[in-house]
């Protein structure tokens, strides 16, 4: 088949060779290439009008001032983004998520990496399978359900958290966990962090496997103790799963919503406002529907430059053994 | 994921509802003709604050009785709690989806649907002197008026009263406070006797503005109060707010277990403290009077009073207003069932439906005049409602009396105050701030 396209294409390019003989593959080509578009049409549009229609039409709104009510809507240029400069809560909202990403980078990937080489080197693998359940299970559980029930826990009178602390000598360590500016985000985060934790361990756990074990073998024939296993075997070569944990974890926290929401709303105080709730409070309580579109584009500016180098690192050549 | 997909789940509907209102939201330019003679076919559509036990079965037995009386009536039902009707009206609204008929607070509220051209002008059906309006009392459908006209259906009235435990109060060997001083000393031998004195939850920060809101009433003269709510008009500079705020925060510290955790509590849990009888007081809506008392709850009707938020010694404001106001029904300026919507809300607060209503499990003292009486609701609904009718003056809630960025300025505010975050000075300067952007 091949090579009668070949022959053909060949004949082709004599001058002044009739032409049927040259149409007849462009045309089913091009026909080929009509019916393939169409297959892959539906695809495009839902695409088209579902994510990608929504974000210019977002970047319209974030240069707008809109009443919902009325529905009117007014140019106000840059407006919406200077007054986001000039927002105190903009800025600590963005302090916590920068917060948020870098206990998530400490708990998702460098606790995870140590947790996930500890079950790893378990012996038996009966034990390795029910620690991996065990740390996997939280993950399991929805993002609302573990935030109602840390929610709970955290209460400051009935809740388990004081409850333990008071009876095993430890009360003064009590608080209002949610309730007070100066420990609420920091409980959202660590109740993320359980959830998320066992997620990350168990992927690092799939990138150790796939180690060959003769290094491991040739590491301890020449002695080496096992924290500088860890360091001069694991760490370098799951390298690629630890760089996509990363930028996945930092994308991840940039769009943290339903904890703060479930747990805090935002408050006490806006101390827990994170970008999503502010953008959710800006608009659906404060009807500033324009100025919460601008949020929207920092938050999409932020994620796509994550998501990009999140490409060019898995684009990158692969760690070869 | 799970956060992406919240994420972007949050980003779509905003996202989704400022889009559709292009196609949709102001598509249509019909205007409601109330008076018209109603076509008793097709579909209509209600958004109620009526989600939850006991209210859900109210609205729906309606729509059941309705259907029987007009079998080609379809009745769409949408009902929403207290925390989630303000995200859903609001969704439906960018939308351009809002039903025929759909719940709605007074105050700056219901006048953004009004001055949006979204709520229907009922003044030729309900106004005082028509045949339906003369059903209300004045003060209920006065509280929907705008521009001399008027927009909604008040269904119930409502207002804040603290319930307390009459045996908690008995142990304790404390009167009923007759003044804010006398309410703070008796929490002391209130805790001596086991109780929490007051049980209070602040976790989505207004039942903290419900506090404020009445301490302001008193505090504040009400021309001042009413000029600050409006942020072309508002000074915010009378002293008054501060003694308000520092109020507040003592009662907050001297009063409650959860002190400056109560932020972390949620508002039915407290509910649940006076209800369990493990707290002697609670500072509660009308709407509320029959849920703690209802079967099975430790505390019983007959353990169960209320008294006014006492007012503080030299206040200057109002020692005669009562925080609350009725709340009731818009009917959608551009339904194409306007008539019909008249019509179903003209059965809901027909006599013998506005009894139900008032009685228990419901216990939403209805705004038709004559529908609370000691024979149809609990003594306490009864005598909550007699004195809201007696008060000098109704001021409504603070969440909804004035625009939302003043209200979430006083929302932070009081959280920060129960934190002890920042001080009554600091809370007043970031609402001024907010109240002079909102200009």
């Amino acid at each position: 088949m091949l090579t009668v396209e070949g022959t053909r294409t060949r004949r082709a390019r004599v001058p002044g060779n009739p032409s049927p003989v040259q149409q007849t593959p462009s045309r089913k080509s091009g026909f080929r290439k009509v019916l393939g578009f169409t297959w892959v049409l539906p695809a495009l549009l839902t695409l088209g009008v579902f994510v990608y229609l929504p974000l210019v039409q977002n970047f319209g709104f974030s240069f707008l001032e809109w009443d919902i009510y009325s529905g009117s809507q007014t140019f106000v240029g840059g407006d919406n983004y200077a007054k986001l400069i000039n927002d105190p809560i903009f800025w600590s909202a963005l302090g916590n998520n920068v917060l948020y990403a870098a206990v998530s980078i400490v708990f998702q990937v460098c606790a995870a990496l140590v947790l996930a080489a500890i079950i790893e080197s378990v012996r038996r693998e009966r034990w390795r399978r029910a620690l991996r359940a065990v740390y996997f299970v939280p993950s399991a559980i929805s993002l609302t359900v573990a935030g109602l029930l840390f929610y709970f826990i955290y209460e400051p009178n009935l809740g388990l958290l004081n409850f333990i602390l008071k009876n095993v000598g430890f009360g003064a360590l009590a608080q209002p966990w949610l309730g007070q500016e100066s420990t609420a985000m920091m409980s959202v985060i660590a109740m993320s962090q359980w959830q998320g934790f066992g997620y990350s361990t168990l992927l690092f756990a799939v990138a150790i496997q796939r180690i060959p074990s003769e290094l491991y073998e040739a590491a301890a024939i020449d002695g080496i103790g096992t924290i500088r296993r860890f360091f001069t075997v694991t760490v370098p070569l799951v390298r690629e799963m630890t760089g996509l944990m990363t930028i996945v974890t930092i994308s991840g926290a940039f769009q943290v919503f339903n904890e703060v929401m479930v747990m805090t709303s935002g408050g006490p105080n806006n101390s827990t406002q994170v970008l999503g709730t502010w953008l959710y409070r800006s608009g659906f309580v404060r009807n500033d529907f324009g100025y919460a579109a601008a949020i929207a584009m920092v938050i999409f500016l932020v994620t796509l430059v994550i998501a990009l180098v999140q490409l060019w690192i898995t684009h990158r050549r692969r760690v070869e053994w | 994921m799970q956060r992406r997909n919240s994420l972007a789940a949050a980003a779509l509907l905003m996202v989704s509802a400022l889009g559709l209102s292009g196609c949709a939201g102001q598509s249509s330019t019909a205007v409601a003709d109330v008076g018209a003679e109603p076509e008793f076919s097709g579909s209509l559509s209600i958004l109620t604050k009526f989600a939850g036990e006991p209210l859900q079965p109210y609205f729906e037995d309606l729509a059941a009785e309705y259907k029987e009386l007009h079998p080609e009536v379809e009745i769409e039902l949408i009902q929403e709690t207290d925390q989630s009707i303000k995200d859903k009206t609001k969704t439906l609204t960018a939308s351009g989806a809002l039903p025929d008929i759909y719940f709605s607070w007074t105050g700056d509220w219901a006048e953004n649907f009004v001055g949006g051209g979204l709520a229907a002008d009922l003044t030729n059906v309900i106004a005082p002197g028509t045949e339906w309006g003369d059903t209300f009392g004045q003060a209920s459908l006065d509280a929907f008026k705008y521009n001399d006209k008027y927009y909604g259906i008040p269904l119930y009235n409502n207002g804040k009263f603290m319930g307390y435990n009459k045996t908690a109060f008995e142990e304790a060997g404390v009167e009923v406070p007759t003044s804010f001083e006398e309410l703070i000393e008796s929490c002391q031998p209130l805790r001596e006797a086991g109780y929490e004195p007051i049980a209070f939850g602040n976790k989505d920060g207004w039942p903290g503005l419900h506090y404020l809101q009445q301490l302001f009433a008193y505090n504040v003269p009400a021309e001042v109060l009413q000029a600050d709510f409006a942020p072309e008009t508002a000074e915010l500079n009378h002293e008054g707010y501060v003694a308000a705020l520092e109020q507040f925060k003592t009662l907050v510290d001297e009063c409650t277990d959860s002190g400056e955790g109560t932020n972390g509590v949620l508002y039915t849990t407290a509910q649940e403290a006076l209800a369990g009888g493990s707290a002697a007081m609670y500072y509660q809506e009308i709407l509320e009077f029959d849920t703690v008392t209802a079967d099975g709850n430790a505390l019983t009707p007959e353990n169960f009073g209320i008294f006014k938020l006492p007012v503080p010694a030299g206040a200057e404001g109002d020692p005669e207003a009562i925080e609350g106001s009725p709340e009731g029904y818009l009917i959608n300026a551009k339904s194409p069932r306007a008539a019909l919507a008249v019509d179903f809300m003209k059965f809901v607060t027909a006599p013998e439906n506005a009894a139900t209503l008032s009685s228990p499990p419901y216990g939403q003292p209805s705004a038709v005049v004559g529908a609370v009486t000691p024979e149809t609701s609990s003594e306490v609904v009864h005598a909550g409602i007699d004195q809201v009718n007696n008060a000098s003056q109704v001021v409504v809630w603070l969440d909804t009396v004035t625009v939302p960025e003043v209200a979430d300025a006083w929302l932070a505010g009081g959280e920060a105050i129960i934190s002890g975050s920042s001080t009554p000075e600091q809370v007043l300067e970031s609402v001024r701030n907010a109240s002079n952007a909102a200009k």
